[in-house]
């Protein structure tokens, strides 16, 4: 056997005129692809906005002009070019950087003939006059700007007092779960296990217009909805903190216990605050589903002062008719759980990496 | 003969179907370093943890002093401050310092001061050699490290007996000597101790009495240069031959 003929990723040592080329070649066929699908995307946005989105004619006006026609067409060959030569060379590419650059340039031209293709066909055979009119007509939101501010702050008090109330009964029930004694473990299952297999709009109808209505508490919708939220989440988090109670490795209770702590102490000072930093990122992702799931008490008839970002969309687009509201609900979302979603996905990269060190 | 400390009566342990302790009697006198040695699988650890009853024997009784471990009755929590116990995997609280480790249970227990506490942390620390390492995590220390930590930990509850459950098994074997440095100075300073262990020559030069177990009974026990120069049993025999 002869060692390797490929080089590895360490040696990116390019030996002869040839192999430089390649490489060379190999980086110009991941910016033709970057081009193509910026072109693509960026392009038509960038020529939609100097047209302007206000009235939504004008967005038609800058999807139909020619320049989108130039910048579609232009990301179309270009995107073609990078699949083509991309495909073509990536396997006599001298290192394993110039190849993966080369696949890569050619995998962005497939997205921009996909997108590209996409915008282009539906300009000429589809409808979209009436499309743009529906989703990205904006002027009808005129008006609802501060409906939409307090939507958005609605939700996140929904979600977030239902998250942080979640929390502390979750923690509660997840101690009764993993108990010993099969007495105190049964109600918290119970507990658990219908919040969990009941859906949550039936949890919300059934307290407010069962429970609040037929104990004669006479809630709010509201502060129904708070409730209904905290008692769900409280299920679903106690699943949290069973899972990383139960990951922190059994030799930490027994160090706790053989220096004479008591149970309850071991799992106060020793256990829980080591599996408290481990379901972070779960119960972070359970806030995100929760901010989502806030917009089901459309279904609880509120008072106009408590509608959610969901609700609200929903009365503009029953006043107007048009479904632009929805997307600037889905903005609304985004802008709030798209940085969340992040944030998990660091902190589960440092806690991989075990570069935690959590003092208290 | 003065009282034992650690008393154990017909202690068997199964785990499920497994018959892991059959019939185990043992006393440990004040001062003693007793050394449990054997093959893996032979018991030797469940033994070790069915004195602080970490492992609860399924027959059998334990005792402390005057105090029946295995009586319900028994506040076990009290009892376990006077038994400290070194584990294999030093199972330090990865989210303390090492002195926080140590001052951990010393408050929480034991109620004392946090200055107190923490005085008593240093010096425990000074006592195995690692003070300058009082504010280190144990993910910044060396396995030897951690191992000593965790054996200043025990020692400052202020226990009569100490417990060590293959201490030295997980450790690279450079690291081994400093742990057992500790646990020799240890048992000069009068210590009473239980060590289950496969570092023969700790077993040979410090235990002043040897115990070699296999299949869940103790099959010989005695002056360990005696025992390991004229091995009587047959299995310890062919133990002694694989091991030294």
């Amino acid at each position: 056997m002869t060692v390797a003929q490929g080089r590895t990723s360490q040696l990116d040592v390019l030996e002869s005129p040839e192999e430089h080329r390649r490489a060379q070649s190999a980086r110009i066929i991941l910016w033709t692809g970057a081009a193509a699908i910026a072109l693509v995307v960026l392009g038509t946005l960038i020529v939609v906005l100097l047209h302007g989105l206000v009235p939504y004619e004008r967005v038609v006006e800058g999807y139909l002009s020619t320049s989108t026609l130039v910048v579609l067409l232009g990301g179309l060959f270009l995107g073609a070019l990078s699949i083509a030569w991309g495909f073509g060379v990536y396997r006599r590419m001298p290192t394993k950087r110039s190849r993966e650059q080369a696949i890569a340039g050619a995998v962005l031209g497939i997205q921009a003939v996909v997108v590209g293709g996409f915008l282009l066909i539906f300009r000429t055979l589809g409808d979209p006059e009436r499309f743009i009119f529906h989703f990205l007509n904006f002027e009808v939101l005129q008006g609802f700007g501060p409906g939409f501010l307090r939507g958005a702050m609605n939700t996140l008090l929904l979600a977030f007092v239902g998250e942080v109330g979640g929390i502390i009964l979750g923690l509660l029930l997840a101690v009764l779960t993993l108990s010993k004694r099969r007495v105190v473990r049964a109600p918290a299952r119970v507990y658990i296990n219908f919040f969990r297999g009941t859906p949550l709009i039936w949890q919300l109808s059934a307290f407010h217009f069962g429970l609040s209505l037929g104990l004669g508490l006479n809630l709010n919708p509201f502060t129904s909805a708070i409730i209904v939220f905290i008692l769900n989440t409280g299920a679903y988090a106690s699943e949290v903190f069973r899972a990383g109670i139960q990951s922190i490795e059994r030799g930490q209770m027994e160090a706790a216990r053989s220096l004479g702590m008591s149970y309850p102490q071991a799992m106060r000072y020793a256990i829980v605050p080591q599996a408290v930093r481990r379901v972070i990122p779960p119960l972070l992702n359970e806030f995100v589903i929760l901010i989502k799931d806030t917009s089901l008490i459309v279904v609880l008839g509120l008072l106009a002062e408590n509608y959610d970002l969901y609700t609200q969309a929903r009365e503009g687009y029953s006043s107007t008719a048009n479904a632009t509201f929805f997307t600037a609900a889905a903005i609304g979302y985004l802008v709030v759980t798209l940085p969340l979603i992040r944030a998990v996905n660091a902190v589960e990269k440092r806690l991989r990496s075990g570069l935690v060190t959590v003092t208290t | 003969m003065s009282a034992p400390l650690v008393r154990l009566e017909g202690v068997h342990k199964w785990f499920g179907d497994l018959h892991v302790l059959k019939g185990i009697d043992l006393e440990v006198q004040p001062r003693e370093v007793v050394v449990v040695i054997g093959p893996s699988g032979s018991g030797k650890s469940t033994l070790l943890r069915c004195i602080n009853l970490l492992e609860e024997p399924s027959q059998g009784r334990v005792w402390f002093e005057d105090t029946e471990l295995t009586d319900v009755r028994t506040n076990l929590n009290e009892i376990r401050t006077n038994l400290g116990i070194v584990f294999q995997a030093y199972n330090l609280f990865p989210h303390k310092t090492a002195a926080a480790n140590i001052t951990m249970a010393l408050r929480k227990v034991k109620g004392v001061s946090e200055e107190m506490a923490r005085e008593a942390a240093t010096q425990e620390l000074r006592h195995v050699g690692l003070e300058h390492k009082a504010n280190a995590y144990p993910g910044q220390l060396s396995g030897g490290q951690q191992q000593r930590v965790a054996i200043a930990r025990a020692l400052a509850m202020r226990p009569k007996v100490m417990l060590f459950d293959e201490v030295t098994s997980a450790l690279d074997p450079e690291l081994i000597q400093e742990v057992l440095d500790v646990m020799q100075a240890l048992a000069s300073e009068g210590m009473t101790m239980v060590t289950v262990t496969h570092e023969m020559g700790f077993a040979r030069g410090v235990g002043t009495r040897l115990l070699f177990m296999d299949e869940g009974l103790v099959l010989e026990e005695g002056q360990p240069k005696e025992v390991f120069e004229s091995p009587q049993h047959q299995r310890l025999q062919q133990f002694l031959n694989r091991v030294l």
